[in-house]
């Protein structure tokens, strides 16, 4: 899936483009399946509108957005779950798992959501072990640590078929070995399915073999 | 469509914390709605069973005859209780009316008379026809042709009655007479008009409850009137209407407000359906009620549970889950209570109808102990709409959690 972004400007940022130069916003981008993206985007640049925006969680904004050609707003709420059932999977910044279920269970909700499952169970249990998390899936996820949460919340996006991997600092509260684990499981996953990622962050990293790096 | 692991997945995250109390107070007051409904329902089929069911009455059509009742003031005025063409063919665009027949009477000077000195008698009299599909007893040879010197005739029932129960118990001279007796005596027929006088030899070829006059046959009446009648033509007095039901309320009223009359015997059953109407009507009525309050609660209850739970339920949808995924779910939250206490009603109704067509069976009424077709149909409209609603209410406040 190709995704354009067709000189987009979020209505919070209008007027504040004018004092740095951003190679997204207001801009013509052409992310083709496939490209392994990374996003640099210091504070109050929009780093996670961009990610909300490209989720279709928000609207607020001028220019287009296409899914392969298709205004994204054009999307119904059942084509949208389409989409993120089986198109799009997420990494948010905030993580948003379900505290009441455990760490299994948030992973199993995405496992389980698109029929026939992606993943397998086994497959739950070797990314958790790949991630150090195996110990707490049966753990509430309220209970757990930030950095537990974030891995948890890997796992969960690694759970579905996609072709884009959204994925807005993932890494934030993980240390450097942990990183590298869940870096190499995502460089995996995403070969694995021939899928293109989009990484946000504050600064330049070299997690990933990246294709193309833009500027917020 | 709903898996079985995403729905046990939605059943920890959707979960409202709604006390259990409230929701079964609210079921049990559905229920009640449901079954007076269904009850009301019941108890019309019931009756009109009891009505109309070939067990207790026949279900062949009847019989009115109808005239126009003479008042003072008619009187003088003749013309005023005959029947106007306005007036039958508005009788006859009557939902009650199958058919109507007009009753021709006689329109020159008749008199009869016996043969034999044993059962003497001599008096005037008139003859009355109807179209032959409203004659009913025995009528193979109820026919009369030009040239016919026979002619059959049809008396009421109860003229015989009548003489043989009076009559001839107080006259010592005069002896009982069975049917088939006065079948066999000819009666000498003197018709008189236009200056000529004729002849014929009547005999009685049946008796009929169904209408109230010495009847011949309408060939007869048609000839004998251009040949000896007094005037061109004549309007009718009485008519007869063929009716399915001649209790109908309609039918009753419609007599009523024009002012005319008929056998009120066979319209009596009218007042006792106009009440049952009315108290099927106001149990109907309650149960809609209660069932509208009952919808409002449950839509409530789903719209409650929606918002109680609308963080969880936005944060699914933003995660991917599709909102036929969660129609789905919170349908099978709701509906499987709904099924529930309608299967009891109808259970608890089909019970009552084995007990009532028991305690009638003692009493010699025939009812059928199962449920009315109606029944199932009205039950399977209230779970119709109880679906309708929880769905649309479900598919409003589901499209209000969606993320933005």
């Amino acid at each position: 899936m190709t995704i354009t972004l067709d000189h987009i400007v979020p209505t919070p940022l209008r007027g504040k483009l004018a004092a740095r130069p951003s190679t997204v916003w207001n801009k013509h981008v052409l992310l083709t399946p496939g490209q392994w993206v990374k996003v640099t985007a210091p504070s109050g640049t929009g780093k996670t509108t961009l990610m909300h925006l490209l989720w279709q969680l928000r609207t607020d904004y001028q220019g287009q957005l296409l899914y392969d050609g298709t205004n994204a707003g054009a999307f119904k709420p059942p084509a949208l779950a389409q989409l993120r059932q089986t198109q799009l999977s997420v990494v948010f910044q905030d993580l948003r798992l379900f505290g009441q279920l455990t760490a299994r269970e948030n992973i199993e909700l995405k496992r389980v959501m698109h029929t026939p499952a992606y993943c397998t169970p086994a497959d739950v249990d070797r990314m958790a072990e790949a991630l150090g998390i195996a110990h707490i899936l049966q753990q509430k996820a309220s209970i757990c640590s930030y950095g537990e949460r974030q891995r948890i919340a890997i796992v969960r996006a690694l759970m579905q078929p996609f072709n884009w991997l959204l994925m807005d600092e993932p890494f934030s509260h993980l240390d450097q070995a942990n990183i590298a684990r869940a870096a190499s499981l995502i460089a995996q996953e995403c070969q694995r399915r021939g899928a293109g990622m989009l990484l946000a962050d504050l600064e330049d990293d070299t997690h990933f073999a990246y294709h193309q790096h833009l500027q917020l | 469509m709903l898996q079985k692991p995403m729905h046990s997945l939605l059943k920890k995250i959707i979960n409202s914390g709604i006390g259990p109390g409230r929701f079964a107070m609210a079921t049990v007051g559905m229920g009640v709605a449901v079954l007076l409904i269904l009850l009301a329902v019941q108890l019309y089929a019931n009756f009109t069973q009891l009505l109309h069911g070939k067990n207790n009455s026949n279900n062949v059509a009847d019989f009115l005859v109808i005239n126009k009742t003479v008042t003072g003031e008619m009187q003088g005025q003749k013309e005023k209780s005959t029947f106007t063409p306005a007036d039958i063919a508005d009788l006859k665009a009557q939902p009650f009316t199958e058919g109507i027949g007009v009753l021709s009477s006689t329109n020159f000077s008749v008199s009869v008379q016996s043969y034999s000195d044993a059962l003497p008698f001599y008096s005037d009299a008139y003859f009355e026809s109807v179209p032959d599909e409203f004659i009913d007893g025995n009528t193979a040879n109820w026919s009369w042709k030009p040239g016919q010197r026979d002619l059959p005739v049809i008396i009421p029932a109860f003229f015989l009655d009548l003489y043989n129960t009076g009559m001839a118990m107080t006259q010592d001279n005069l002896p009982q007479l069975s049917m088939e007796a006065i079948m066999a005596i000819p009666i000498k027929i003197t018709v008189k008009g236009k200056g000529q006088t004729a002849e014929f030899v009547g005999h009685v070829a049946a008796q009929t409850d169904r209408l109230n006059s010495i009847l011949i046959p309408q060939s007869f009446m048609d000839w004998a009137n251009e040949q000896y009648g007094y005037r061109k033509s004549q309007l009718p007095t009485r008519v007869v209407v063929k009716t399915k039901d001649p209790s109908s309320p309609a039918l009753v009223q419609y007599l009523a407000q024009k002012g005319w009359k008929t056998n009120a015997e066979k319209t009596r059953f009218s007042k006792i359906r106009g009440v049952v109407n009315v108290v099927v009507s106001a149990l109907g009525g309650f149960g809609l009620l209660m069932l509208l309050f009952g919808l409002l609660v449950f839509s409530l209850f789903i719209q409650l549970t929606i918002a109680a739970c609308k963080p969880d339920i936005t944060l699914l949808q933003t995660l991917g889950t599709a909102p036929s995924q969660l129609h789905s779910f919170l349908m099978r939250r709701f509906m499987p209570t709904n099924l529930a206490l309608l299967g009891v009603a109808l259970v608890v109704l089909a019970g009552l109808q084995v007990a009532a067509a028991r305690l009638l069976q003692a009493k010699q009424i025939l009812l059928s102990p199962w449920l009315s077709w109606q029944t199932l149909v009205a039950a399977a409209l209230v779970m119709l709409a109880i679906w309708w609603v929880n769905s649309s209410t479900v598919s409003k406040h589901l499209a209000m959690a969606q993320p933005q």
